[in-house]
């Protein structure tokens, strides 16, 4: 288990350097120039070339490489052009945001998916189940941003149920430092997150109608059933256990689409999170900046699968035999 | 108050940042010797209001003094003094820091101080708007704060993200890409601002901009900026709407240029008789209710609203669709294959317009053109990039003709040149247009000129020549609309820059709300 853990570890490693390299390239390859931003259209040449100096990019490309890398190997993540700051401290603004929005939309995605997908595979072809399934299949096939919109409208300017954006209220909770504000936190995080999650839950629900009605026909269910064990408990206790390790591999994947989504969603909600950092990175050619989300982001996405592929070695002894 | 705020600013430090924002969040926290009066009269010194200095005279035609008011002091308790002035214009023309604004101060040939609250002025000549560029350009930083910081590290000093200022809002916090809140001073020695606090909220993208207002979020929004915004919040109860003079114009700007080599002229901009054809062809009028409705006007030459020089005498070329096409036949611009798009020795007259990706007006207005061009037999294919390749490619002359918008000073006299002349070459006289007698009426106009009417006469004829020369075809000149809530009253809002009397807006004791009540 040990020389598994490390492995994937090592492994892990290696593609984050390898999205990091690719990124590095592939932006600096881009078109277009750092330093003129669109609310900028003077700068002199002779500023352009000193900012160029500054930031070392009138070097070559391998060069301004492998300095980047041995920065990163330092900690050292560089500076925002355009932020004028460190990336890292950008980069932990918005990192808390991210977090704080995919961990709700996960729970939204799963909990609502695991409950919906139980649901319709116990009343399989019923009316229920069919409305759900075309529901869900109608909300798995919105664009996230659309959906976001649509809510935004609806919840927040028509009926002002909810915030239009933004992770508190400027004016009464400039900082999350009491349980009033707390509460506003959670308050303004509901539809972002409600859309991110809704999306995956229809996804989720789906997939998991399938893995239950599998799981449903076994003997050993109808073993359960023909001891007398109540309904309740064959379903919960003997086919869900089983119908879940699909359902693990699930969580791994959900996690870049989470953040993806969360490009569009952070920038319909004004979320201050890695998305609408990224997105005006790289709109700006804000090098070092849109290297660094993408290697957050890949060590987010790196970690989730990790741990995902952990919690299936865990509940799944068959995985945990042959990784030993 | 919270502002509703589509940009965020780079750095809170007037010399190093010319972003609008900037401007916005930094002008209740650092002020000018005096300012701008409500008039927007640039020419001489008696529209101008004082801030800074108590009053000023003229020493000589060149000499100007001011004499500071002794009240003034910086938001931690120490005086402002003609130090601080001394300091400041040193700053801004230094090369290092490269400030934006430098150009804008190479007819002052020092800035010297007299005592602690006299400030001396010296100019290289005398020219109509000595007074306006001794005290528009430059907000006046605090020299005890800024004096040991080295002159390359302007730019990422982290006095820029929580500056001390002398103005009538502090600063409080910046949360970056959310907010920036302000507070009012309350020692402030021209009086404490009514609204207690100054709220910038910042959302990456208009409409939900425009929505946080809607749903009662946000209270203020600079500009609506499309008619569907401005029918939305004007219809709704909560909201007063203040419309006010834009500064913005847009064009389509030819290359004369041919593209990326600089030395040969452009295949076919080069040619002074097609260009005036094809601003014949070009009805600006129809493109322009589509777009904006009552928003904009069709500027008569390269101008905005703003400017003292509008004037909708001055002599252009007319949308005259015969003439437009009667002038292509005689270049030879014929369609010969029946195909629809005039051609001339086997070439098509056809070209790439560079359009941004990130301006949705200006994409509206790229696929308007292209059908009108269409219908007098010019092919014109559209070049859709985003922002920052778009400037790379204007400043690179890599394009054949381009649509783009500028933000103006509230007279022409600093960024015409820039744009229009040979000054401007490599820098934002992106199509290199050049025209020697243009050039000389600007200088006279900018420089020579004594009086307000001898400066109107020479822009007049500058822009007439330029007109002529059809070096781009000006599309519109915008008109902007504020919406305020309802609560605040005594709302003016100065056209060059909306926020500069925030200080006098106030909500009435029985519209007062618990928001507004806060204090920090």
């Amino acid at each position: 288990m040990i020389a598994w853990v490390v492995r994937r570890v090592a492994a892990s490693v290696a593609i984050i350097w390898a999205v990091v390299t690719l990124t590095f390239f592939v932006i600096h390859a881009a078109r277009g120039s750092p330093f003129l931003p669109e609310q900028s259209q003077s700068v002199s040449p002779e500023t352009l070339d000193r900012l160029r100096r500054q930031f070392g990019l009138d070097r070559s490309l391998p060069e301004q490489y492998v300095l980047y890398l041995r920065n990163l190997a330092r900690g050292e993540l560089g500076e925002s052009f355009v932020l004028r700051r460190p990336v890292a401290d950008a980069l932990a603004d918005a990192m808390p945001h991210t977090f704080f929005l995919a961990l709700a939309a996960l729970l939204i995605d799963f909990t609502a998916g695991l409950a919906l997908g139980i649901y319709q595979a116990v009343r399989e072809r019923s009316v229920g189940d069919v409305v759900l399934g075309n529901v869900a299949l109608f909300v798995n096939s919105m664009p996230t941003f659309w959906l976001g919109l649509v809510l935004l409208l609806g919840f927040a300017q028509w009926l002002h149920w909810f915030p239009t954006g933004g992770p508190s209220d400027p004016v009464l909770c400039p900082r999350v430092d009491s349980l009033p504000c707390l509460l506003d936190f959670f308050w303004h995080l509901t539809l972002p997150a409600l859309t991110l999650g809704l999306v995956g839950a229809a996804g989720t629900a789906r997939f998991q109608r399938a893995a239950m009605l599998e799981v449903i026909r076994q003997e050993y269910v109808r073993t359960a059933r023909a001891k007398g064990l109540r309904e309740g408990r064959v379903l919960l206790v003997h086919a869900l256990r089983n119908a879940l390790l699909p359902f693990i591999t699930l969580v791994g994947l959900a996690f870049p689409f989470l953040l993806t989504g969360a490009v569009l969603v952070e920038t319909v909600y004004s979320w201050p999170g890695m998305g609408l950092l990224a997105v005006r990175a790289i709109l700006q050619r804000d090098y070092y900046v849109v290297t660094g989300a993408a290697l957050v982001t890949s060590a987010m996405v790196v970690l989730g699968s990790l741990m995902a592929d952990l919690l299936y070695a865990v509940a799944d002894p068959r995985i945990r035999v042959r990784g030993a | 108050m919270v502002i509703a705020a589509t940009g965020e600013p780079d750095i809170l430090l007037p010399p190093v940042s010319e972003f609008a924002t900037t401007r916005d969040v930094t002008e209740p926290i650092f002020l000018k010797l005096a300012d701008l009066g409500l008039s927007g009269n640039t020419v001489g010194d008696e529209d101008f209001q004082p801030q800074l200095a108590q009053r000023w005279e003229w020493d000589a035609p060149t000499t100007l003094v001011f004499h500071l008011d002794p009240r003034a002091h910086w938001q931690d308790g120490q005086a402002v003094t003609a130090a601080d002035v001394a300091f400041t214009y040193d700053v801004y023309t230094d090369t290092v820091v490269n400030s934006p604004f430098r150009s804008s101060l190479r007819h002052i040939a020092a800035v010297t101080t007299r005592d602690s609250l006299t400030v001396v002025f010296r100019f290289r000549q005398r020219y109509p708007e000595m007074f306006y560029d001794a005290v528009y350009h430059m907000r006046i930083m605090p020299a005890h704060l800024l004096r040991e910081l080295p002159r390359d590290q302007w730019r990422s000093t982290p006095f820029g993200r929580a500056p001390v200022g002398d103005g009538p809002y502090r600063f409080v916090a910046w949360k970056a890409g959310q907010s920036i809140e302000l507070a009012a001073d309350s020692t402030f020695f021209l009086g404490r601002p009514h609204i207690r606090r100054l709220i910038f909220r910042f959302t990456p993208d208009q409409q939900v901009a425009v929505i946080q207002l809607l749903a009662g979020d946000a209270d203020v929004i600079e500009v609506l900026i499309t008619p569907d915004n401005v029918e939305r919040a004007c219809a709704d109860a909560k909201l007063a709407c203040y419309p006010y003079k834009g500064s913005a114009y847009g064009y389509v700007g030819f290359n004369l240029a041919a593209p990326g080599d600089s030395t040969k002229p452009h295949p076919l901009f080069g040619d002074r008789d097609l260009r005036r054809a094809l601003v014949l062809a070009t009805d600006r009028e129809r493109p322009l209710h589509n777009v904006f409705g009552d928003l904009a006007r069709v500027p008569p030459g390269p101008m905005s609203q703003l400017w003292w020089v509008w004037d909708p005498e001055i002599r252009e070329l007319p949308y005259d669709s015969a003439q437009a096409a009667r002038l292509l036949t005689r270049l030879g611009w014929i369609d010969s294959d029946g195909d629809g798009i005039r051609d001339k020795d086997g070439r098509e007259l056809s070209f790439r317009l560079l359009v941004p990706t990130t301006s949705a007006i200006r994409r509206q207005y790229a696929r308007l053109l292209q059908e009108e061009f269409r219908t007098a037999g010019v092919d014109v294919q559209l070049d859709e990039v985003d922002f920052t390749l778009f400037n790379e490619r204007a400043r690179a002359g890599r394009f054949d003709a381009l649509l783009t918008t500028w933000n103006t000073d509230p007279t022409p006299s600093s960024g015409f040149p820039q744009i229009w002349t040979k000054a401007g070459f490599g820098r934002s006289n992106y199509g290199r247009y050049f025209n020697p007698q243009v050039d000389q009426l600007v200088d006279r106009a900018v420089t020579s000129a004594m009086n307000r009417d001898q400066a109107r006469r020479a822009w007049r004829s500058a822009f007439e020549i330029l007109n002529q020369d059809a070096p781009g075809i000006f599309l519109f000149a915008t008109e902007n609309v504020a919406a305020v809530n309802k609560r605040f009253t005594d709302v003016t809002i100065r056209p060059d820059s909306w926020m500069a009397l925030v200080r006098t807006w106030r909500v009435p004791p029985d519209r007062l709300t618990d928001r507004d009540r806060v204090e920090r």
